[in-house]
């Protein structure tokens, strides 16, 4: 336990200072996207890591978020930080009827059915144009005033917004921890090894999958929140899009599935790879993710962060 | 009246070619239990040959079909010999993920190669459409709905004459009896992820007149294809046709008595209520 605060301190820590070490605008930006993509893999690794249930539609809760937060304070004039929470709240209410049709199904069916569920969202969000304005997005051109200590935080600059995900990402990674240790947590794990006894020794599996399913889509639905505050536009076809969902599978898949520290080493990994090849290249900056997943799956099943925590215990069990 | 038989024969014309994509699709799931998320890039890898040998070499993209149907073929033997064969064992959710990554790779090396603007192939007999019975039909559609509907022929003759077919069948009734019985298991997971590849690439072939060609338009298709084998249930041939026809009339006639802007939606919400319902699929053919 002692071990797992030190580490935790540790994290916090590194998070805290990491802006500081360069000036330089495009690592900023890529500090903001690798922990912008821990995050979704934190999130998708609740429900897709610990109870194996591999959704390929996240992006729903995602966009259902940046939605909430742009219209709440577009129509209604809320502070967006406001809205980014809500539009968590919006995604983890949005995801519970989800789970309750979708987790009638096993396996690659449910996969199949999350990937119907969130195309049906996207179509929904692009034609709903007096709500969404449809295919021409929605554009926020100044962010309101927000004082902390007396003194007017300068959205202009990357650092807060560095500082606004990274607090994101632990209350991410603080979540699954807390639940890799409860009931829950284990519950989710029976599932996953075999549903049919897990249901047999008196799991309630559609519940546990549904709460798993509300807390992820809880997480990423503020993600999204942060995506359009960060990026100050948000359109159908780039918060609901299908290669946004396998972006958050491929992060928790290559880091780690069930660790929580595995979807940050997969989003350095991965996010690094792709921002250095955007750019050099024009496009063509997601071969990396095609290309990790299949090595992964062949040969290290359990990740990188998995198989480094495997050769971490046995060098210590050594000494 | 006019309308409807229009919309009717359009939605017969692109459901004949949906209905030859699943079928490539649900054989692979029928015998290796293989959810092929990386489908959709065969077809769009067939799209981009028939573009170049017409672009290049000035090869009619239905006679390329010569050259990219078999060549299609080798590219699915080799995936499933060399990447896919070796990951089988680790059960469905781990191909489903693994074909995903195939799937991102390939369509990510077409964008760095191709770039991702759209493309056409301008054919000769293009324009002006066929005007039969006073409705409009596209002269290329055409002539791929012939082709589709004969390629499919040919593949279910093969299946149901031939020994290599039968001890297809065989294998997707039960693996382990066929093997038992003799039939090369492993040979058989090759071939019959080479034929699914190879419709993929040659319903691409067929569509690369009649659609615009870029490198993510896999991924659309591949959606589209997994709602039609969801709808004729998964594995089974007769219902992924059935299911590909359907598709193209819900979407054809949805989109003039419904919404253009919703007929996509119809097809998706098909899918759930067919996979929440009638998992077998509608005509409670496939295997659930």
């Amino acid at each position: 336990m002692s071990k797992n605060r030190v580490i935790g301190t540790l994290v916090a820590l590194a998070l805290l200072g990491a802006p500081l070490a360069t000036a330089n605008p495009f690592f900023h930006h890529l500090l903001i996207m690798v922990l912008f993509s821990t995050l979704l893999g934190v999130a998708w690794n609740l429900l897709g890591g610990y109870s194996g249930q591999v959704s390929f539609g996240h992006s729903a809760f995602l966009g259902v978020g940046a939605y909430a937060t742009m219209l709440l304070h577009l129509k209604l004039g809320w502070s967006p930080w406001l809205g980014l929470v809500f539009g968590g709240a919006l995604a983890m209410a949005v995801a519970v009827p989800i789970g309750l049709i979708c987790f009638r199904l096993r396996g690659p069916y449910f996969s199949l059915a999350t990937l119907a569920v969130a195309e049906i969202v996207r179509l929904v969000a692009l034609n709903w144009e007096s709500l969404t304005a449809g295919p021409q997005g929605l554009l926020i051109t100044h962010l309101p005033e927000l004082k902390l200590f007396g003194q007017a935080i300068d959205w202009e600059t990357k650092i807060p917004f560095y500082y606004v995900i990274a607090v994101l990402t632990l209350l991410g990674m603080g979540v699954t921890f807390i639940v890799s240790q409860s009931r829950l947590g284990a519950y989710l794990l029976a599932v996953r090894e075999d549903i049919d006894s897990a249901e047999a020794a008196g799991i309630d599996t559609v519940r546990t999958r549904v709460v798993a399913l509300a807390l992820s889509a809880a997480l990423v639905g503020m993600a999204g929140g942060f995506y359009a505050l960060y990026f100050r536009y948000i359109d159908p076809d780039a918060v609901f899009s299908v290669a946004l969902s396998v972006e958050m599978v491929f992060i928790a898949v290559v880091g780690g599935i069930a660790t929580t520290g595995g979807p940050i080493v997969g989003a350095i990994f991965l996010v690094t790879i792709s921002e250095i090849f955007r750019e050099r290249f024009q496009s063509g900056h997601l071969i990396f993710y095609g290309l990790f997943m299949m090595v992964i799956i062949r040969y290290l099943p359990e990740g990188i962060w998995g198989r480094l925590r495997f050769l971490l215990r046995l060098s210590t069990q050594r000494a | 009246m006019e309308t409807i038989l229009q919309s009717v024969v359009s939605g017969v014309l692109m459901g004949s070619l949906y209905a030859m994509i699943a079928v490539g699709l649900t054989i692979v799931f029928g015998v290796m239990r293989i959810i092929n998320m990386a489908h959709g890039e065969m077809v769009m890898l067939g799209m981009f040959g028939a573009f170049w040998s017409f672009t290049l070499g000035g090869i009619d993209p239905f006679v390329s079909l010569l050259i990219w149907m078999p060549a299609m073929f080798a590219f699915g033997m080799f995936v499933q010999r060399f990447l896919l064969g070796k990951i089988i064992a680790g059960g469905e959710l781990n191909t489903l993920l693994y074909t995903a990554g195939l799937s991102l790779l390939i369509a990510n090396l077409a964008l760095l190669f191709w770039t991702g603007d759209y493309r056409n192939i301008n054919v000769a007999y293009g324009s002006p459409p066929m005007r039969p019975f006073g409705i409009s039909v596209s002269v290329p559609l055409a002539i791929a709905f012939v082709l589709a509907i004969a390629i499919t022929t040919g593949l279910y003759f093969f299946l149901s004459r031939t020994d290599t077919g039968r001890a297809i069948r065989a294998t997707a009734q039960n693996p382990d009896s066929a093997a038992l019985m003799g039939i090369n298991v492993a040979r058989i997971d090759m071939i019959t992820f080479g034929l699914g590849t190879a419709l993929a690439g040659a319903a691409g072939v067929l569509l690369a007149p009649s659609l615009y060609l870029y490198p993510t338009v896999g991924e659309i298709l591949v959606v589209k294809c997994f709602v039609v084998v969801v709808l004729g249930g998964l594995g089974s041939i007769p219902g992924a046709i059935a299911g590909g026809i359907l598709l193209g009339l819900v979407e054809s006639l949805g989109a003039v008595y419904v919404s253009v802007a919703y007929k996509d939606t119809i097809g998706f919400v098909l899918f759930l209520l067919v996979l929440l319902f009638r998992p077998s699929g509608l005509f409670g053919a496939g295997r659930t």
